[in-house]
């Protein structure tokens, strides 16, 4: 016999709010790398104006947390969903702030010529996306399996990164003129190269909430 | 390696017709709290009953398999159950203790084991009422009637009295059930002073006791045990769905 429906209906509540707040993630990753590569300045902006909620989020989820710790006392599975919902809720909060940072970056290279396109830029922007929407999926569906592929994942983001600042600095010895620009060029392939890092944590988050296992720091590609 | 201080194996139990308790293996390490833990009816209390041969007072109470104390059969032929009884001591849910004053309830076992010398029995009513954390609030009316006492001070009365006879286990049977929260408090931080000295198995209605208090859980139900190990593993991953179910709330 089912019992606890109380609480139950709580943990659901609380799963509910955590996938509107990797939506509203989602959603900012998906505007910030579409406004870099599109040089979308209203994009851009409304990333820095929507992050408020993502953060608004974050405090509600820890309350709902901290009131489910106090008072239901939760145990084994439950527990680990409480714990585990709070690493991904920070995880989350960081992403959004990474795309305010990549949206920051967008608007300054407005202001400036553009520079070629990058397709390695392009290539990183949907790799980490990908990884996000596989991570969300993850949670959602309780798969580790598609939470361990994300793991491994991580290490194409670092190498896309890694020849994004390679192909950066071998210009700017080249063309001068160009290196303001390529900095932030770097800089964004940078907050690129995190979302894909706290994608991968919010993947650890996964696995540790259906398995127990805590994957942290071993889970890499 | 540890002591193994209780052994269980193969352990069946019937009231009569009705099997009670199912080929159940546990073993208990000395200087351990373990937590018995279940649905009621599960056969918890029963099996915590035959470590010291409660059941034997039940009729047609019969138990196969084999229960031991440091590695003796505890059913076997010709075995002394007061002896067995002084050993392994008992704590019940309601604190019982006798219609006598504080101290002749401390001293009751002493007395009935024929101890007569004043001078020990004060040093035992003293040291048991100190193990039991209680000395500091009766030392100036151990004569009064243990009546007077409080449902939290009852118990660690209780415990006094079981503890005076220098017992190598003890079992409790929620203890604390019925006892506020404070003096619920005062017997948990008591459980934790007492197992260095003692091996202890506790039977409990409250999860949040059992991860409180006990370093192995084992997890019955309809007369088997589930699960046993580690109490952190048991709270936190259990390896068994109905564990998991159990100590999250699912049923009951």
């Amino acid at each position: 016999m089912q019992q606890r429906i109380h609480f139950t209906q709580k943990l659901d509540e609380l799963r509910m709010q955590l996938i509107r707040m990797a939506a509203l993630t989602e959603k900012a990753v998906h505007d910030a790398t579409r406004a870099y590569l599109e040089n979308d300045t209203d994009l851009a902006e409304s990333v820095v104006m929507n992050d408020a909620a993502v953060n608004d989020m974050e405090d509600a989820i820890d309350t709902f947390n901290l009131e489910l710790l106090a008072l239901d006392q939760p145990m084994a599975k439950d527990l680990r969903l409480i714990i585990g919902s709070m690493r991904l809720t920070v995880n989350l909060e960081r992403i959004g702030d990474e795309c305010v940072n990549l949206a920051h970056r967008t608007l300054f290279l407005s202001t400036r010529p553009p520079l070629p396109a990058n397709a390695r830029m392009e290539r990183l922007c949907a790799h980490v996306q990908d990884m996000l929407t596989k991570a969300v999926r993850a949670f959602v569906d309780e798969d580790t399996v598609l939470a361990g592929e994300i793991c491994a994942m991580d290490h194409t983001a670092d190498e896309l990164s890694l020849k994004v600042l390679k192909e950066a600095i071998s210009t700017m010895v080249e063309e001068t003129r160009i290196v303001e620009r390529s900095v932030h060029v770097i800089m964004a392939s940078r907050h690129l190269e995190r979302i894909g890092d706290l994608a991968t944590n919010l993947a650890e988050a996964v696995i540790f909430i259906k398995e127990g296992q805590n994957v942290k720091h071993r889970c890499k590609g | 390696m540890p002591n193994i201080k209780i052994a269980s194996q193969s352990l069946d139990f019937h009231y009569g017709a009705f099997q009670a308790l199912h080929q159940v293996d546990l073993n208990f390490e000395e200087h351990q709290v373990t937590a018995l833990i279940g649905p009621s009816g599960c056969g918890k209390s029963t099996y915590l009953r035959c470590i010291n041969r409660m059941n034997d007072l039940i009729p047609g109470a019969r138990v196969d398999g084999r229960l031991t104390l440091d590695g003796e059969d505890i059913y076997a032929p010709g075995v002394d159950v007061v002896e067995l009884r002084r050993r392994i001591g008992m704590v019940f849910q309601k604190p019982n203790p006798f219609p006598k004053t504080i101290y002749e309830n401390v001293a009751y076992g002493l007395r009935v084991n024929g101890v007569k010398d004043k001078r020990v029995l004060d040093q035992s009513v003293e040291s048991s009422l100190r193990g039991a954390a209680l000395r500091d609030e009766v030392k100036d009316r151990l004569e009064s009637s243990a009546l007077g006492l409080s449902g939290g001070q009852q118990q660690r009365l209780c415990i006094a009295r079981a503890l005076a006879v220098r017992p190598e286990v003890l079992l409790m049977d929620e203890p604390a059930s019925a006892l506020d929260p404070i003096a619920t408090q005062k017997i948990e931080d008591l459980i934790h002073e007492l197992k260095r000295d003692l091996t202890i198995i506790i039977v409990t209605h409250s999860m949040q006791q059992a991860a409180r208090v006990s370093d192995r859980t084992a997890f019955f139900y309809l007369g088997k045990l589930i699960e046993e190990g580690d109490t952190r593993t048991i709270f936190t991953r259990p390896r068994n769905k109905q564990t998991e179910d159990y100590i999250t709330g699912r049923f009951g």
